[in-house]
């Protein structure tokens, strides 16, 4: 179904209010803009709730470096790549740790649509690949 | 021959009046001596006419014996004119017009066989003419379709040739090609291989210490990485 662009211009809106001074996507500010949503009567509220859902996974999903690794990661290394990240994309990057065996071993990170693959798989299938 | 048939009714009529005319001047000699004797014997009168009938016996005898008389002379001239004119008129000069006909028709014969003799020899040079430009451009014709023959062939040869060339060439590429699929397909089997037997050793004889180490490794080389 086809937003409204209205609907669309205030979820986008409603986004940017529930950045913090930092520029990244917090509970206690979604929180706020949820309690001030309750106060207003919007014109079609389930929409609206829906298209800012849908933006603030977006966003959130920009924020969020998703470190693939087989085995635990050391908190040293998740730093690093926060920091890493951070300063690529020019916002805070969070990271977070999943663990998927089908890597053998290394990391894959994952921002947004960006995939930086460290892995010995990832490896291995680009050797394959070069091979003709 | 009008003037043939006339000099023949002239030739026919001479002698005639040759016989005619020969009695006149007998006739006036012997006037003369009758003169003479008279004159000279006019005295004698008797005896001259005794002479003169003597003579004039002697010549009655002699034209009586040749059987000539003036008038039948002249009515014999006459007979004659008049035969000679009607032959003239009915026998001569059809007979000279149908002569002068036959011969404006044989003239006119060999003047058309003359001419028809001038054309058949120019009919005959124009042939041969014809035959010998004929003769060359048949030459002409054969030697171009020879050189055009040659030319054809040669062609067809050069290009046969090259379509020889052509399809060995293909047939050469089709095989390298095919060659090359061959040998990617083995690497790349190969390469599978190599990454699943290597995926399954590594993923087996790794302890969760080393893919640790290994994955803090790569996330130090990642947050490195310009």
């Amino acid at each position: 179904m086809k937003r409204d662009k209205k609907i669309t211009q205030l979820a986008k809106k409603l986004v940017e209010f529930s950045k913090d001074e930092s520029g990244a996507v917090s509970e206690a500010k979604v929180g706020e803009v949820l309690a001030g949503l309750k106060q207003v009567e919007l014109r079609n509220p389930l929409a609206t709730l829906k298209a800012y859902l849908s933006y603030i996974r977006r966003e959130i999903a920009l924020q969020t470096a998703v470190v693939s690794t087989p085995a635990g990661l050391s908190e040293e290394s998740l730093k690093a790549i926060e920091t890493k990240y951070s300063a690529v994309y020019g916002r805070p990057i969070s990271a977070v740790t999943r663990e998927d065996a089908s890597l053998i071993a290394g990391v894959r990170v994952r921002v947004g649509d960006d995939v930086y693959d460290a892995s010995v798989a990832g490896r291995l299938q680009r050797l394959a690949e070069n091979v003709h | 021959m009008k003037a043939i048939f006339i000099t023949l009714l002239l030739a026919l009529s001479l002698p005639l009046g040759l016989f005619a005319a020969d009695e006149a001047p007998a006739a006036s000699s012997v006037e003369g001596k009758l003169h003479g004797v008279a004159e000279q014997l006019h005295a004698d009168l008797e005896h001259v006419e005794e002479s003169l009938h003597a003579e004039e016996s002697k010549l009655t005898m002699i034209t009586e014996k040749f059987g000539v008389s003036l008038p039948t002379l002249i009515a014999q001239m006459v007979n004659f004119v008049i035969v000679a004119f009607v032959l003239y008129k009915f026998a001569v000069k059809p007979i000279a017009a149908t002569l002068d006909e036959r011969q404006q028709k044989i003239a006119d014969g060999l003047q058309y066989a003359e001419e028809m003799k001038t054309q058949l020899a120019e009919a005959e040079r124009e042939r041969a003419e014809k035959v010998k430009q004929a003769a060359i451009d048949a030459q002409a014709i054969l030697t171009e379709a020879r050189e055009q023959s040659k030319e054809m062939i040669e062609s067809k040869t050069q290009e046969a040739a090259a379509q020889a060339e052509a399809m060995i060439r293909k047939a050469s590429e089709a095989t390298e090609l095919e060659r090359q699929k061959m040998l990617s397909d083995v690497r790349q089997e190969v390469a599978r291989l190599v990454v699943a037997t290597s995926s399954k050793v590594l993923s087996r004889d790794l302890s969760d210490a080393e893919k640790q180490t290994f994955s803090d490794s790569a996330a130090k080389e990642l947050a490195n990485a310009s």
